[in-house]
C-alpha cells in the first residue's frame, strides 16, 4: 500500500515534467504437488496466495535537468510471499549522483543428500535475504566517491546430524536453529593524476553466526548400535570481520593501455564451542561429556594484477596480464573435552596452510583479413603450497613438519573466427594445458579442450550451435582419474512476422569419469579398484509467441532434461568397475525433469489486460521414486498500466 | 613550428565545423530520438558542456555533416557496418574508465569477435539498466545454450526464476585473473571482496577462514566438488552420491594432498560395505572447514 502511495503521489508531482511509464501485475498463485513435497519445495517452491507478481515504474526527466533527480526506475518481482522475491532500484541526476538497491529475498529449502537412495539427514528450511546499495556521487566526473553497504542473513530451521562419543559410535539428529548474517561496508573514490585514474576502496565485511543445536533423547539413526542420547546441546558462536582494501590504476594512450590492481583481506574469525552431551555409549556405559573450544582463524590475502595492452597496428591487439597471488590461512583452537566422571584431557590444535601463486598470460589477437581474424595465447601459472599440520588427539601424535610443493601449469590457447558472409560467424578453440603436480586427483592436469561455435542472425532469425569437448587425464602409479566431457548444443529463435515467434534449442552433455578408490569393507582394504560415472543429458527448450488476436497474446513453451545413464535398467548394472554394491549403484542416476507451460495475455482495456498461466513440474528417478513429485503450477493476474 | 599549429587549427576547425548537433539527427530519426532522452547517453546533450564530439549522436556516430547532405551508411560512422574492434574501439573512448571493463581487450568475449554491440542495443533496448539486447538472461543463453540447459535441471541457481542474473558471478567483460585453482582459468568470473571466489558473496558461511580448512576448498575451489550452473545431483554435487566424490580423492594415490604423499584413505572401521560409512557427511559435516575438530565432526 506503501508503495502504490509513494507511486501514485510521485506520479501526481511529476506529471508535468517528467515522463512516466508505471505498470503493476496483480493476482494469484496456486499450486497442488503430489509426491515429494519436500523435493518440489528445494526445487521449484512456488505455493498459494496473493502476489504483486511483477511491478515496473520509470521516471525520466524530459530535458536531463530534473531538481532533485533525472531518472527513477523501481522493479519488482514476487512481492508477497513467492519463494523468489526482488526489487531494485536506480536514482539519478546526470553529473551529480547515481544511487543503486538491489534486494532480495528467497525461501530457501534443501532436504540434503536425499536423491539416489541416500539417508539425507541435512535439512535447511530457511530464508535468504540479500541486499547491495551502492551510492556514487559525481559519477561522470574525474573526481568520483563510492558508497556501498551489502548485507546478507539466513535464518530459519536446520538439521544436522552428529555423531558420538567415538569414532564407532552412534549418529544422531540435532535441530538446528540457523541464524548468520554478513554485513560490508565500502568506501572509495576516483581521481586523475597526470593522466592516470586512480581508483581505490577500502571496505570492512562483518560475518556472525550464532547457530545452536540440540536434541533430547534420540536412539539413533542406527537400530543395531546401543549408543544413545539423552540430551544434547551445542553453542557455536562464531564472529570475525575480513577488512579489505582496493587500489586501481588506469592509464590510456593511442597504442598502450595498462591498468593495474592491488588488493589486500585481512580476514579473522573467532569462535567458542561449547557442547555438552549425555547418554550411553557402548563399551563405556553412562557419559557426561562437554567440550568446549575457543579461538581465532586468521586468513591474509594479498593479491596484485597488472594488465599492459598494445595496439601496434589497428588489426592487432597484444595484451600481458600478471597476477600474484599470496595466502596464509593459520589458527589455533584451544580444545578441552571434559568427562565429567573422570574430569580429563586438555589438546592444542594448529594448522596452516599457505598458498601462492603467480601467473603470467599473454595474449596475442589479430585481423588478419576482413573475414578472418585469429588469436593464440600463452598462459603459466606457478603455485607453491606451504602446509604444517599439528593437531594432537589421544590417537595421532603432534605433527609440525612442514611440506612445501609447487605446481607449474603450462597452458595455450588458440582459435579463428571466420565471418565468410555478413549474417555467419564462425569461431574455433582450443586449448592444452599440463600441470605437473596438482593438489587433488581430480584437479587438471594433463587436459585439452576444444570447441566450436556458430551463429548465424539474419533479419529476425537467429541460429547458433554450438560444441565443446573437455579432456582431463590424470594418471599416477596407483591410481588414474580422468574425465570426458562433450557438449552438443543448438539454438534457433525465429520471428516470421510481428504476430509470431519461436525458439528453440537442444544440448547434450556426456560426461564419463573414472577415478581409483581405496576402500575398507569388514576391515579389508579393497585397492585397485575404480569408481565410475556415466551421465548422458538431453536437453529441449521450445517456445512460441503468438499473438491470436489484436487482444489476446499466448505463450506455450516445453522444458525437459533427462539423464539417460548409461542404459541400463536397474542400479547395480552389468559388474563394471568395484565389485561392492553401492558403487555399481552410484555410476549412473537416470531420471527425467520436465515443465511444460502455457500462458495467456488478453487485453482488456488499453490500460488493463488479465493473464493466467500454467505450468507443470515433473521429476522422476528412473531408480528410486522416494522423490519423485509433480506439481501443477499455475496464476491469475491483472496487470495495470499507466 | 608557426606552420604545424596553424595547420592543427585548421584542421580542428574544419573537423569541428564538420559536426551539426543531434538536433539535425532527429529530422530524420525521429524514432530514435523520441524516447533518447530516456537514453543514458542524452547526458551528454543534457549537460550542454560537452565538445561537439563528445554530444549526443555524433559522440558515437562521428560528424554528420556529410550523412546530412548524403544521408547513407557509407558517409557516418554505422555501428552495423564496423568490424568487431573498431565497435570496441569506440565504445572504450568513453567507457574504458570502469574497473569492471579493464580486461576486456583479453576477455573471451573480444577474443571470440563478442564486442559491446552484440550484447547492447543503443536505441532499442527493452530493459531499464545498461541497455541491454534482451533481458540478461535470454542474452547470455542466446550463445550459451548448453547453460540454460544447466539452468533448466532440477538442482540449480535460481537465474530462470529471476532470483540472480549471471553478471552476480561473472564479469562478461573479463575479469582479472582467479585466485584459485591454477590462475588461468575460470575465466570471466567476477570476484568476491576484491579476491575470492563469487560463491562466496552468497555462501559466506563457507568462507571462513577456518583453523581446520578442507585444503582442496581453498586450493581448487568450490567447483572441484559441486557444479555451479545446475546439476542432477542435489546440493549441484558433480556425482549422485557423495562417497564416491570423497573417495575419488582419498586414495591415498600419488603424492597430492597437503603432505604430497596422497590424501588420505579411510581408517579400516569405515566398513563400506556397511549403508551407513556411505553418508561421509552425516558424520563428517563440516566439510568445508572447522574451528574445532581437524575431521570436521563438529
Amino acid at each position: 500500500m506503501r508503495y502504490a502511495i509513494f507511486l501514485l503521489s510521485v506520479t501526481a508531482m511529476a506529471q508535468s515534467e517528467y515522463n512516466v511509464v508505471d505498470s503493476f501485475e496483480t493476482g494469484y498463485r496456486f499450486a497442488t504437488v503430489g509426491g515429494n513435497r519436500q523435493q518440489y519445495r528445494s526445487e521449484v517452491n512456488y505455493g498459494n496466495g496473493i502476489r504483486l507478481l511483477n511491478s515496473y515504474f520509470t521516471m525520466n526527466s524530459k530535458d536531463g535537468h530534473g531538481k532533485f533527480f533525472d531518472e527513477i526506475v523501481l522493479t519488482t518481482q514476487g512481492l508477497g510471499n513467492d519463494p523468489y522475491e526482488s526489487a531494485t532500484l536506480r536514482i539519478q541526476k546526470n553529473r551529480l549522483y547515481r544511487y543503486d538497491m538491489l534486494w532480495r529475498e528467497n525461501a530457501y529449502v534443501n532436504p540434503g543428500l536425499t536423491t539416489g537412495n541416500a539417508a539425507g539427514q541435512h535439512l535447511l528450511d530457511t530464508s535468504y535475504t540479500l541486499q547491495d546499495h551502492d551510492f556514487i556521487l559525481f559519477p561522470q566526473s574525474k573526481l568520483k566517491f563510492f558508497l556501498g553497504y551489502t548485507h546478507g542473513a539466513q535464518n530459519g530451521a536446520g538439521i544436522s546430524t552428529v555423531q558420538l562419543f567415538d569414532s564407532r559410535g552412534d549418529e544422531f539428529p540435532l535441530f538446528a536453529n540457523i541464524k548468520r548474517s554478513r554485513n560490508e561496508y565500502r568506501v572509495g573514490n576516483e581521481f586523475q593524476l597526470w593522466g592516470v585514474r586512480v581508483n581505490w576502496m577500502r571496505g570492512w565485511e562483518d560475518f556472525k553466526e550464532d547457530t545452536p543445536f540440540s536434541s533430547g533423547v534420540n536412539p539413533g539413526n542406527n537400530p543395531s548400535d546401543t549408543t544413545t542420547l539423552t540430551s544434547f546441546q551445542r553453542s557455536e558462536p562464531y564472529h570475525g570481520t575480513s577488512p579489505y582494501w582496493r587500489v586501481a590504476i588506469f592509464a590510456d594512450r593511442k597504442w598502450i593501455s595498462v591498468n593495474g590492481r592491488f588488493t589486500y583481506t585481512g580476514g579473522q574469525r573467532a569462535f567458542v564451542l561449547d557442547e555438552t552431551a549425555i547418554g550411553t555409549a557402548a563399551r563405556i556405559g553412562t557419559l557426561n561429556r562437554q567440550v568446549i573450544t575457543t579461538g581465532n582463524a586468521r586468513r591474509p590475502v594479498a593479491t596484485g594484477n597488472a594488465t599492459v595492452s598494445l595496439f601496434p597496428a589497428s588489426k592487432l591487439t597484444i595484451v600481458n596480464q600478471t597476477s600474484v597471488y599470496n595466502v596464509r590461512t593459520e589458527g589455533n583452537s584451544a580444545y578441552l573435552q571434559f568427562n565429567n566422571a573422570t574430569q580429563s584431557s586438555d589438546l592444542l590444535y594448529f594448522q596452516s596452510l599457505g598458498i601462492r601463486t603467480i601467473a603470467n598470460e599473454t595474449d596475442l589477437n589479430y585481423q588478419a583479413l576482413p573475414w578472418l581474424g585469429v588469436y593464440t595465447g600463452y598462459h603459466y601459472s606457478n603455485r607453491r603450497i606451504n602446509s604444517v599440520e599439528q593437531f594432537a588427539l589421544p590417537s595421532n601424535p603432534p605433527d609440525v613438519t612442514p611440506y612445501q610443493q609447487t605446481n607449474q601449469l603450462h597452458s595455450g590457447i588458440a582459435g579463428f573466427k571466420l565471418r565468410p558472409i555478413k549474417p555467419l560467424t564462425l569461431t574455433f578453440d582450443a586449448e592444452v594445458g599440463r600441470a605437473d603436480r596438482p593438489f587433488t586427483p581430480v584437479a587438471e592436469r594433463n587436459y585439452h579442450a576444444l570447441g566450436a561455435r556458430l551463429r548465424y542472425k539474419w533479419k529476425t532469425l537467429q541460429a547458433s550451435a554450438y560444441t565443446k569437448a573437455n579432456y582431463n587425464i590424470n594418471s599416477v602409479s596407483l591410481s588414474s582419474f580422468s574425465s570426458r566431457a562433450r557438449t552438443y548444443a543448438a539454438d534457433v529463435s525465429w520471428s516470421p512476422m510481428e504476430r509470431l515467434s519461436f525458439d528453440a534449442g537442444y544440448s547434450k552433455l556426456h560426461l564419463y569419469t573414472e577415478g581409483g578408490i581405496d576402500y575398507f569393507t569388514n576391515f579389508n582394504e579393497v585397492q585397485g579398484e575404480r569408481s565410475l560415472y556415466f551421465s548422458n543429458i538431453h536437453s529441449v527448450n521450445i517456445g512460441a509467441r503468438i499473438v491470436a488476436t489484436k487482444r489476446a497474446d499466448v505463450y506455450v513453451g516445453y522444458n525437459r532434461v533427462q539423464d539417460t545413464g548409461d542404459g541400463r535398467s536397474n542400479p547395480l548394472g552389468a559388474g563394471i568397475g568395484s565389485s561392492l554394491p553401492a558403487f555399481q549403484a552410484a555410476q549412473t542416476f537416470p531420471l527425467s525433469f520436465q515443465s511444460p507451460l502455457a500462458r495467456f495475455s488478453v487485453k482488456i482495456t488499453e490500460k488493463v489486460r488479465w493473464n493466467a498461466g500454467y505450468q507443470y513440474y515433473g521429476y522422476k528417478e528412473q531408480f528410486y521414486n522416494r522423490e519423485n513429485y509433480r506439481a501443477n503450477t499455475g496464476f491469475t493476474s491483472l496487470l495495470w498500466s499507466f | 613550428m608557426i606552420r604545424i599549429l596553424l595547420l592543427l587549427l585548421a584542421t580542428i576547425s574544419l573537423q569541428a565545423q564538420n559536426y551539426v548537433g543531434s538536433n539535425a539527427c532527429k529530422v530524420c530519426h525521429a524514432d530514435v530520438w523520441k524516447n533518447f532522452y530516456k537514453n543514458p547517453h542524452f547526458k551528454s546533450i543534457a549537460s550542454g558542456k560537452e565538445e561537439a564530439r563528445n554530444t549526443g549522436c555524433e559522440s558515437c556516430h562521428g560528424p554528420g555533416q556529410a550523412h546530412a547532405k548524403a544521408p547513407s551508411k557509407s558517409t557516418i560512422v554505422a555501428f552495423s557496418e564496423l568490424k568487431s574492434k573498431q565497435v570496441l574501439d569506440a565504445c572504450l573512448r568513453c567507457h574504458n574508465e570502469a574497473l569492471s571493463r579493464a580486461n576486456i581487450r583479453r576477455s573471451s568475449h573480444t577474443l571470440n569477435d563478442v564486442v559491446c554491440s552484440n550484447c547492447h542495443s543503443i536505441h532499442k533496448s527493452p530493459v531499464p539498466k545498461f541497455l541491454l539486447a534482451r533481458n540478461q538472461t535470454d542474452l547470455c543463453y542466446t550463445c550459451h545454450q548448453n547453460v540454460r540447459s544447466q539452468f533448466s535441471m532440477p538442482f540449480k541457481h535460481r537465474v530462470n526464476e529471476g532470483f540472480m542474473t549471471c553478471t552476480d558471478c561473472h564479469n562478461p567483460h573479463g575479469s582479472f585473473a582467479p585466485t584459485w585453482r591454477m590462475a588461468s582459468r575460470p575465466r570471466m568470473v567476477d570476484q568476491a571482496l576484491a579476491n575470492e571466489e563469487p560463491c562466496l558473496k552468497c555462501h559466506s558461511e563457507k568462507r571462513g577462514p577456518f583453523v581446520f580448512e578442507h585444503a582442496p576448498v581453498r586450493v581448487d575451489g568450490c567447483e572441484g566438488c559441486h557444479q555451479p550452473h545446475g546439476s542432477m545431483n542435489s546440493r549441484l554435487l558433480r556425482k549422485p552420491v557423495v562417497f564416491t566424490l570423497c573417495l575419488e580423492c582419498h586414495n591415498g594415490a600419488g603424492n597430492f594432498g597437503r603432505q604430497g604423499v596422497g590424501v588420505a584413505t579411510q581408517t579400516p572401521t569405515h566398513n563400506m560395505a556397511d549403508p551407513r560409512y556411505q553418508n561421509c557427511t552425516t558424520c563428517h559435516v563440516r566439510v568445508h572447514g572447522s574451528n574445532s575438530d581437524p575431521f570436521f565432526f563438529r
